[in-house]
C-alpha cells in the first residue's frame, strides 16, 4: 500500500513537472496568441507597450521611465513597459527579441545597427507616421539624416552626439600655449605639455576599441574636399580614403601624438580610462561626446578645463558626423499608432530638450538652439561648429555597409600593430584599403 | 510490470526534455552554424559553405596566435593555481584562531564574475592610474613606469596572473576539503615508521588525494581553456591581438564581426581539441577513482 502509493505520487510528480517544461517551452507561442487577441480589441481598452531601450544606464533610465509616466498621465488608456538590459548585452537582446518575434513596440535603434535592422526587415518605415506630426517640421536636418537609410526614416533620433574638444585651461596657461586648431597644433601642443617624469601627457588617446573614432577622424580631416561626403569611406573618384598621400601624412602624425604626447599605455585604452586619465589629471587634450560633460563637471574644480571646436585638417576643413540613437517601432508591433504616439511624446520639443540638458545630447529640434543652456558653457562650441557648416563639414558615417559593424576591431588591431612596430605604415593602409574596397565589391554584387 | 516501465520512462522524461532543449539542441545548432555563413547583417540568407569557416580560421594568423596563447593561458595558469591552491589548502587545515574569516577571504574570489576581475584588474595593472606600478615606483624598484597591458612582453603575463589569482580559490575549497577526509591514523602509522613532514606529504596526503586532484585539474583545464571573460575584461585581446586565447578570439567573432558561422567554427575546434585532451589526460592518469570527491 505504501509503496504503491509512493508511486503514485511519483508518477503525478513527473506529470506535472512534464507539463511545466512543455508549458514553459510553449511560452512564447500562448503570448503571442494573448496579444494578438489584445490588440484586436485594443479601442477604448487600455492598450500595453512594450519598449526596450539600449544605451542603458541608472540615470538614464530613470530619465526615460519620468518621460513615460507623464505619458501615461496624459494617456490613461496606454501603459509602457520600459524593458532595460544592460549596455553591454543590450543589442544582442534586442536582436533576440526581434528575431524571435518577441512583443515589443518601441525600440532603440542606433546608428550603428539601423542598416542592419532595416536590411532584416525588423523596423517599420516612420514617414508616413512624421508626416502627420506637426513638430516634424521643426526637426534639424542632421536629426534626420541620421535616422534614415535609403528614401526612408527607420527612427526618431532621442539627441545627437557630437564631438569636440576638452582640455586643461590651466596647464596652457601655465606653459602659455594657445588651443590648437589643427591637427599639427595639437600634436604640437600635446607633446609640449608632455612630462612622462610628473606622470603627465598631453593627450588622452584610445587605442584600444573606438580608436578609429580619432584614425578615421584624422584621415577624414585630411582628405578635405576630396571626400565623398554620402559615401566616406570613399573620395569622389571613388578609391577608398586610406588610398591617399593626405592619409598617410595623417597617420606620420597620428603616430607621433601617440608616441610624442599619450601616456605609452593607452594604446588598450578604451572609453573609461579615456575620459578617466583627463578627469584625474593625466591627460590634458580630450577628444569626446557632450555626454562627458556631467562627469567632467562634477569631477573637475570650475575654470580649470573649456571646450574648443575639433582640430582641422591641413586645408583648414574638419569632417564632423553627428551620432544618434533614437526609437523606431518592430515591423510586427501590434500597436503601432499607440507605439508612435509614446515617439511622438519623447521627441516633442519640450520633452526632448529636457531631456537633452539632462543627460548631455544636442536636441533634435532647432528651436533649442535658442536655448541659453546650450548657448553657453561647453554646449557652445557644438552650436558654433554647426554653424559653420564650410568649416565643420558633415558626412554621412558607411553605416550601409555590413563590414562596419567589424571596422571598429579591425581598425583598432591594426592600429595597435601600428603603433607597436609590427605593421609598417604602407602595409596598414593598404589593409585599410582592401578592407573598404572589398565591401564596396559586395555591395555593388 | 509494464507499469512499472511506464513509470521509469514518465520519470525520465523531464529530465531528457531539459536536456535535449537546453543542451542538445544548440550543441547541435552550433555544429551547423559552423558550416554555414551565418551574419547578423544578413539573416534572410545563410547558406551552406563547407569548410570555409574552418578553412578562414587555420588561414587566420590570429587564430593561430590565440591556439598557442591558449596553452600557456590553460597550463600556466593551471600550475601556479594548483600548487598555490594546494599550499593554501595544507595551511588551512591545521584550526587556528581566525581560520573561519581567513578561509573567507581566501575563497572570496571565486565568488566574484570573471569580466569583474577582469574590470578589476585592468585598473589594478594600468601603467598610468594603478597601484601595481605606483607601488614599484615608491618602493625604487623601477624607474619607467611598466605599460603591462600595453606592452605584448607583459600582456599575456598580466592576464595570467589574473587568472591565477582567481583560481587559488577552487584549488583551495576542493583540496581542502579531500585533506579533511585523510583519516589520521594514517598519519599516526606514518609517524612510527619515521616519515618527516615531506615525507608524509609525498606518501600519505598527495596518493590518498590523489582522485582528487585528477578530477580538479581536468575540471579546470577545461573552465580555464572554455573562460574568455577575465581576457575580455582586461585587454579584449590587445594590444594588436597579443592576447587573445580561443575562446576570446570566438566571442570576437560574435560581438564585434556578428560572424556567428566563424565563431561556430571555432567553437567546433575548440570542442576537439577538448575531447583530445580529456582522453589523452584520463588515460596518462589513469585512475580508477576518478570521479569520487
Amino acid at each position: 500500500m505504501r509503496r504503491h502509493g509512493r508511486k503514485t505520487v511519483g508518477l503525478l510528480l513527473s506529470g506535472v513537472m512534464m507539463l511545466s517544461v512543455l508549458a514553459g517551452c510553449g511560452g512564447n507561442n500562448s503570448t503571442d496568441g494573448e496579444s494578438a487577441n489584445g490588440g484586436g480589441k485594443s479601442d477604448g481598452e487600455t492598450v500595453k507597450l512594450r519598449m526596450v531601450e539600449s544605451l542603458t544606464s541608472p540615470k538614464r533610465t530613470e530619465l526615460l521611465q519620468k518621460m513615460i509616466d507623464q505619458f501615461e498621465t496624459e494617456n490613461p488608456t496606454i501603459q509602457v513597459e520600459l524593458i532595460s538590459p544592460p549596455f553591454d548585452q543590450a543589442d544582442n537582446k534586442i536582436r533576440t527579441m526581434l528575431a524571435g518575434k518577441q512583443d515589443l513596440d518601441v525600440m532603440e535603434v542606433r546608428d550603428l545597427n539601423v542598416a542592419e535592422f532595416v536590411n532584416n526587415k525588423y523596423t517599420e518605415p516612420l514617414d508616413a507616421y512624421a508626416a502627420k506630426w506637426s513638430d516634424y517640421a521643426t526637426v534639424t536636418a542632421t536629426a534626420k539624416s541620421v535616422g534614415t537609410v535609403g528614401e526612408n526614416l527607420y527612427f526618431m533620433p532621442s539627441g545627437l552626439y557630437l564631438r569636440q574638444m576638452f582640455y586643461r585651461q590651466d596647464w596652457l596657461k601655465e606653459k602659455g600655449l594657445e588651443v590648437p586648431e589643427t591637427w599639427q597644433e595639437l600634436v604640437d601642443t600635446a607633446a609640449a605639455l608632455t612630462d612622462s617624469s610628473k606622470n603627465r601627457y598631453g593627450f588622452s588617446f584610445r587605442g584600444g576599441p573606438g580608436s578609429n573614432g580619432t584614425t578615421d577622424t584624422m584621415i577624414l580631416s585630411y582628405n578635405g574636399d576630396n571626400v565623398n561626403l554620402d559615401d566616406s569611406q570613399f573620395t569622389k573618384d571613388g578609391k577608398t580614403i586610406y588610398s591617399t598621400p593626405e592619409a598617410k601624412q595623417a597617420m606620420e602624425l597620428y603616430m607621433k601624438l601617440y608616441k610624442e604626447a599619450s601616456p605609452p599605455d593607452s594604446i588598450n585604452w578604451g572609453f573609461s580610462e579615456q575620459v578617466q586619465a583627463f578627469t584625474s589629471g593625466v591627460t590634458g587634450i580630450l577628444l569626446q561626446d557632450p555626454d562627458v560633460i556631467q562627469s567632467l563637471q562634477q569631477s573637475m574644480d570650475e575654470g580649470t578645463w573649456a571646450t574648443a571646436p575639433m582640430p582641422k585638417g591641413p586645408n583648414g576643413k574638419a569632417l564632423m558626423a553627428a551620432g544618434a540613437s533614437g526609437w523606431g517601432i518592430p515591423s510586427y508591433s501590434k500597436h503601432k499608432e499607440e507605439a508612435w504616439k509614446l515617439i511622438e511624446f519623447m521627441s516633442s520639443p519640450k520633452q526632448n530638450t529636457a531631456f537633452s540638458k539632462d543627460y548631455g545630447l544636442i536636441p533634435v529640434h532647432t528651436a533649442a538652439a535658442e536655448d541659453e543652456f546650450f548657448k553657453t558653457g561647453p554646449y557652445k562650441t557644438l552650436l558654433d561648429m554647426g554653424n559653420q557648416p564650410d568649416v565643420f563639414v558633415s558626412y554621412k558615417p558607411a553605416f550601409q555597409y555590413p563590414g562596419t559593424g567589424q571596422w571598429g576591431q579591425v581598425s583598432a588591431e591594426s592600429q595597435q600593430s601600428f603603433l607597436l612596430g609590427k605593421t609598417s605604415l604602407d602595409d596598414l593602409l593598404k589593409k585599410w584599403d582592401e578592407y573598404w574596397a572589398n565591401e564596396k565589391t559586395k555591395m555593388q554584387k | 510490470m509494464n507499469n512499472r516501465k511506464l513509470f521509469i520512462v514518465l520519470s525520465l522524461v523531464p529530465a531528457l526534455l531539459l536536456v535535449l532543449v537546453f543542451t542538445c539542441y544548440p550543441f547541435f545548432k552550433g555544429i551547423v552554424m559552423a558550416f554555414q555563413e551565418y551574419k547578423l547583417f544578413d539573416l534572410n540568407n545563410v547558406p551552406f559553405v563547407g569548410f570555409d569557416n574552418f578553412k578562414a580560421a587555420f588561414d587566420d594568423p590570429k587564430f593561430m596566435h590565440a591556439l598557442t596563447n591558449s596553452a600557456y593561458w590553460v597550463f600556466v595558469s593551471l600550475f601556479f593555481q594548483f600548487v598555490i591552491g594546494f599550499a593554501l589548502a595544507l595551511l588551512l587545515k591545521k584550526p587556528f584562531r581566525g581560520r573561519g574569516i581567513y578561509q573567507g577571504f581566501v575563497f572570496y574570489s571565486w565568488a566574484l564574475s570573471g569580466f569583474l576581475i577582469g574590470m578589476i584588474w585592468k585598473w589594478i595593472f594600468n601603467s598610468q592610474m594603478g597601484p601595481v606600478n605606483d607601488i614599484l615606483m615608491r618602493l625604487g624598484i623601477i624607474d619607467e613606469r611598466i605599460g603591462f597591458l600595453s606592452d605584448p612582453k607583459w600582456a599575456m603575463v598580466s592576464v595570467i596572473v589574473a587568472n591565477v589569482w582567481y583560481g587559488i580559490a577552487f584549488f583551495a575549497i576542493m583540496l581542502l576539503a579531500a585533506l579533511q577526509s585523510v583519516p589520521g591514523e594514517l598519519y599516526e602509522a606514518a609517524d612510527m615508521d619515521g616519515a618527516g613532514t615531506v615525507r608524509q606529504l609525498f606518501s600519505v596526503t598527495l596518493p590518498y588525494i590523489m582522485p582528487t586532484v585528477i578530477t580538479t585539474t581536468l575540471l579546470r583545464a577545461i573552465w580555464i581553456f572554455n573562460d574568455p571573460t577575465i581576457i575580455y575584461g582586461m585587454t579584449n585581446g590587445g594590444p594588436a591581438g597579443s592576447t587573445h586565447v580561443l575562446s576570446s578570439f570566438m566571442l570576437d567573432k560574435i560581438i564585434y564581426a556578428g560572424d556567428y558561422g566563424a565563431a561556430s567554427a571555432v567553437g567546433v575546434i575548440m570542442i576537439g581539441i577538448l575531447l583530445l585532451y580529456t582522453i589523452f589526460y584520463l588515460s596518462v592518469t589513469r585512475s580508477e577513482k576518478v570521479g569520487d570527491f
